[in-house]
């Protein structure tokens, strides 16, 4: 009977290196990145520095009303603009190809290529033009007359649910895209029998991921085949969608994912820049390029969900934590897409760090005339882990007991199960909190000088997030091919998308290790729907664990082959062989020594010319409908983090000065100690962003008030505070080398971290965000006025107590 | 309309003709297909465009083409010397001082800039003069090090 892939699996495991041999994984400065050079000399090329030649521009032209029907489009000025050479609009594309995240409901593909009917945001895409160059591209976009019938729009996500409010997509459905809940245990017996109770009140803001590349995309169409160069976080998911979006089938459509200038979860979703200049590109037949103004990045792309909280707890005196209830109101935005899995996300995360077995938990994420929101680096848990780890520092004060002690007694411990299913594996949760602790000098929190305060806070995130976002019905893998030549080199063909984070440098080291060889003696193709095998994109923090997992079968593939026919030459076990150095060996034998190339050669020719190839996939084995049933264990491994933040806050002006910054991260084993830093420094960034600095603003139409990087400001190299990065924890068992994510998670303390030690400065707890200079001023001046010591959460419990009672529902269209 | 300028680019005297409301990133990136020049937000806040203009870093979305007559340019092209990366490269590759590489060309050049003013920065001045270059990946902290340590090298070599 043929071998079942889990025993083929344990066959290719007997030939990996063994941990005590890693000359590259694990270490501080082995190695450098793949793209360093190319990057530092400006020849890396990213979506815009493709050129074709007889290339056009396309530039879409955008709703001025948040929401509006369309009554009729007129190009007349627009065809007048010399070097126009074509128009589009929503009847273009196929009806009904909408494009979304149909993961659950399939009416969650709730978005047109371009609007057919009707427009939901400010900025939403009604037409397109293109034109010989990028400035007639411009004005005959400008000349377009759209005749819109403005109709009422609604801003604010309470608004969105009462009965009244207008159907921003589907009349009767209170506007809710998605409702998820959660249970486990007896909560009202545990909250029945406690000894403290308490309920409190959060909300966060919408912010934007800001990568610095603008979105783009170029096409060309030849043979009666799409090629789209785009900015990307996954080469596939986008070919699935444009593909659908253009009514043609996925193998008319190449996606080549070009050097990404980040993505941080905005470039997940397809956009009409993609669209339409496929579109263009087969209409007139000349290549085609879309690249969004820094505007439109803001306008029309995607958002992080703000978050209103009403957070109850239960607590024995001694600070077990016994029981949660919680309701999570998520500002959808005018559309789905990837923004879909945020409900569940948000309640996932509130069960974790922190032990909890009794729970009863609901999430609704209505939409509304805004942006729409989308994944965002931290999905989720940025907003929860502020909110949930804040609350612990309120519940800390109200038990008497010292808030780092508090998390310790609540902290998850390995291989504990979670009330909704999480299993989780390794975790160094403590240990984090505790180095945290030590190093921020936590025991010295009360005697900091007026203003000054020190704050702690910890969360965890899944590592290999298991179930796609925006493809089914593929599965969520991750797929690699490895092949050796006789030349002296291997090649990997990795499906894992780098968007900046360098991933692409994790898939050569662990070629590269485990064959022994140098890193530029490994060449990496990636992400091309043409050359590389499947994978779900770069999402969910799930690269490093299940793209490296699969990248290490794939070259343990190829290595079982080559050393199992060197066995049979040699009379020995293929893991009695060594791969090192360029070299294939039996230790203290040196009959049994050859080159790499050698070895390759030997196995072409004993194989009639067959090279040395391999193939690799791994995947998260869970529950498929896990976003219908809300249980189950999303991620085969966790990891865990924890922040320390000192302050120091100008208690006239508002002004804050973050002085000390320490963050200890549990993922596995790290294998590149600077990338890992890497991560965690950019993660303090996103952070100290998103508490302290960023907030779009609309006025009452929901026109986007400040859609540009001088009026939404984040953190330049002047604000940034010196940052410890710890590294903590063991190498989980199931991890690729041992590793854990270190992207995603390490986003989500940041805040919690600074609320905390901005509250120990200023006597005053914040509930909302961002924590700027005039917040914390007005708050100041309202404390000294009134004496209210918390800011932020006003009207709060009477917008959630006057919620109506939303039934579990999905939008019923006809 | 259009006017001949002349200007040193990267070390070699460069005569062309420049539509007078071109800008300078768009005269670099899309009529000399000098791409290292990064597009970011073309209003000046991003710094991904930056170039040296007589050695000081500026913003090229914000300069007219035309205004480079007379002057001396160098981009990112312009650093290497003889096939050989210019020391701040070199440590911001050995540092991982990056990421997602969209603002290493402004970057670097905005490092060059200050280490040819200055050898021997301190880390406020190193931070001051990438004030006005955003970076969303790194934190800043890695090309802080990478810098100093060019610095370093630098003043060996000297």
């Amino acid at each position: 009977m043929a071998m079942t892939s889990k025993e083929y699996y344990k066959e290719i495991e007997k030939v990996y290196k063994k941990p005590e041999d890693y000359e590259l994984a694990g270490k501080g400065n082995a190695y450098v990145r793949i793209d360093a050079e190319a990057k530092v000399t400006g020849r890396a090329i990213y979506t815009d520095d493709v050129d074709l030649p007889g290339m056009y521009y396309c530039k879409l032209v955008r709703s001025p009303y948040a929401h509006a029907k369309i009554k009729g489009i007129d190009f007349t000025e627009a065809w007048k603009v010399p070097g126009v050479k074509g128009v589009l609009t929503g009847k273009d594309f196929p009806e009904g190809h909408n494009l979304g995240n149909p993961e659950a409901f399939k009416e969650l593909a709730d978005k047109e290529p371009l609007c057919r009917d009707e427009v939901r945001m400010y900025g939403d895409e009604v037409a397109a033009v293109c034109a010989t160059s990028e400035e007639a591209a411009d004005e005959a976009a400008r000349v377009v007359k759209v005749d819109y019938e403005v109709l009422p729009a609604v801003l604010d996500a309470f608004e969105a649910m009462k009965e009244d409010a207008p159907a921003v997509h589907y009349a009767g459905t209170n506007n809710i895209s998605m409702f998820t809940t959660m249970q486990g245990g007896d909560p009202d017996k545990a909250f029945a029998e406690a000894d403290y109770t308490d309920k409190y009140y959060y909300q966060t803001q919408q912010m934007v991921h800001c990568a610095l590349e603008p979105h783009g995309a170029t096409a060309k169409y030849e043979n009666g085949e799409w090629t789209i160069w785009t900015t990307t976080q996954g080469a596939y998911v986008s070919r699935y969608w444009i593909a659908w979006g253009l009514g043609v089938s996925e193998s008319a459509v190449r996606v080549i994912k070009p050097a990404m200038g980040g993505g941080f979860g905005g470039k997940l979703d397809v956009f009409a820049h993609e669209l339409c200049p496929a579109k263009f590109a087969q209409m007139t037949g000349h290549p085609c390029k879309c690249i969004l103004k820094r505007d439109e990045v803001f306008l029309g792309t995607r958002t992080r969900h703000p978050i209103a909280f009403e957070i109850e707890t239960a607590f024995t005196k001694e600070g077990k934590l016994l029981a949660k209830r919680c309701k999570h109101v998520l500002d959808g935005g005018a559309y789905g897409g990837s923004g879909i899995a945020a409900n569940a996300l948000s309640l996932i995360c509130a069960t974790f760090p922190y032990k909890v077995e009794n729970i009863d938990m609901t999430a609704r994420r209505p939409y509304t005339n805004k942006p729409a929101a989308g994944a965002m680096r931290g999905y989720s848990a940025c907003q929860v882990h502020f909110a949930h780890d804040v609350h612990m520092d309120e519940a800390a004060d109200a038990l008497g007991i010292d808030p780092l002690k508090l998390r310790q007694i609540n902290a998850i411990t390995p291989y504990y199960t979670g009330p909704t299913g999480l299993q989780f594996t390794t975790c160094a949760f403590n240990e984090t909190l505790e180095k945290v602790a030590e190093a921020i000098h936590w025991d010295d929190r009360d005697k900091q000088p007026e203003g000054t305060g020190i704050g702690i806070a910890g969360s965890g995130f899944m590592s290999g997030t298991g179930f796609p976002v925006l493809v089914t019905p593929h599965y969520c893998s991750a797929s690699t091919m490895v092949r050796l030549n006789r030349e002296g080199y291997a090649t990997v063909f990795t499906g894992a998308n780098d968007i900046g984070q360098g991933c692409d440098t994790v898939m050569t080291m662990i070629v590269a290790e485990e064959l022994g060889l140098r890193m530029d003696e490994v060449k990496c193709v990636q992400a091309d729907t043409t050359l590389t095998p499947w994978d779900a994109g770069s999402f969910g923090s799930r690269v490093t664990f299940l793209a490296g997992n699969s990248t290490r079968r794939a070259v343990g593939d190829a290595k079982l082959k080559l050393l199992t026919h060197w066995a049979g030459e040699w009379d020995c076990k293929p893991e009695d062989i060594t791969m090192k150095d360029h070299r294939v060996f039996v230790k203290g034998d040196p009959e049994k020594n050859i080159s790499f190339n050698e070895a390759c050669y030997g196995y072409e020719e004993k194989n009639f010319g067959r090279c040395v190839a391999g193939v690799g996939s791994f995947a998260h084995e869970g529950d498929k409908d896990i976003y219908v049933k809300n249980r189950g264990n999303y991620a085969p491994a966790y990891s865990f983090s924890s922040s320390g933040a000192k302050v120091k806050i100008d208690l006239e002006t508002g002004d804050i000065n973050v002085q000390d910054f320490v963050f200890a991260h549990d993922c596995g084993r790290p294998l590149n100690i600077r990338a890992v830093e890497g991560q965690i420094e950019g993660s303090v960034l996103l952070g100290l962003g998103f508490t302290c600095f960023e907030k779009c603003q609309y006025d009452k139409n929901g026109k986007h008030l400040n859609p540009t990087f001088r009026d939404y400001r984040f953190p330049t190299a002047l604000d940034m505070p010196h940052i410890t990065s710890i590294i903590c924890g063991n190498p989980d068992p199931d991890g690729p080398m041992g590793a854990k994510e270190a992207g995603e998670g390490s986003t989500a303390p940041v805040g919690p971290a600074i609320a905390n030690a901005i509250a120990r400065a200023t006597g005053i707890k914040f509930h909302s965000l961002p924590i700027d200079p005039e917040n914390i001023w007005r708050a100041l001046k309202q404390k000294k006025e009134t004496g209210v010591n918390h800011y932020g959460d006003e009207g709060l419990a009477e917008k959630f107590a006057s919620m109506p009672d939303v039934k579990p529902m999905r939008p019923n269209v006809k | 309309m259009k006017r001949v300028i002349k200007f040193t680019l990267n070390g070699e005297e460069t005569e062309c003709y420049v539509q007078d409301n071109l800008t300078m990133l768009d005269f670099l990136r899309k009529d000399l297909h000098l791409t290292g020049t990064k597009r970011g937000c073309e209003e000046g806040e991003c710094g991904a465009c930056t170039i040296l203009l007589d050695g000081k870093p500026v913003t090229s979305c914000m300069m007219l083409a035309a205004e480079a007559d007379g002057h001396d340019i160098v981009t990112i092209e312009g650093i290497m010397k003889d096939g050989q990366l210019h020391p701040v490269q070199k440590e911001f590759i050995d540092k991982w001082a990056l990421q997602c590489g969209f603002c290493t060309p402004g970057m670097v050049l905005s490092a060059v800039a200050l280490l040819n003013e200055n050898p021997d920065p301190t880390e406020y001045e190193i931070r001051d003069a990438i004030a006005g270059n955003l970076c969303r990946c790194t934190g800043y902290a890695k090309i802080v090090e990478a810098i100093s340590s060019a610095a370093e090298v630098i003043r060996k070599e000297r």
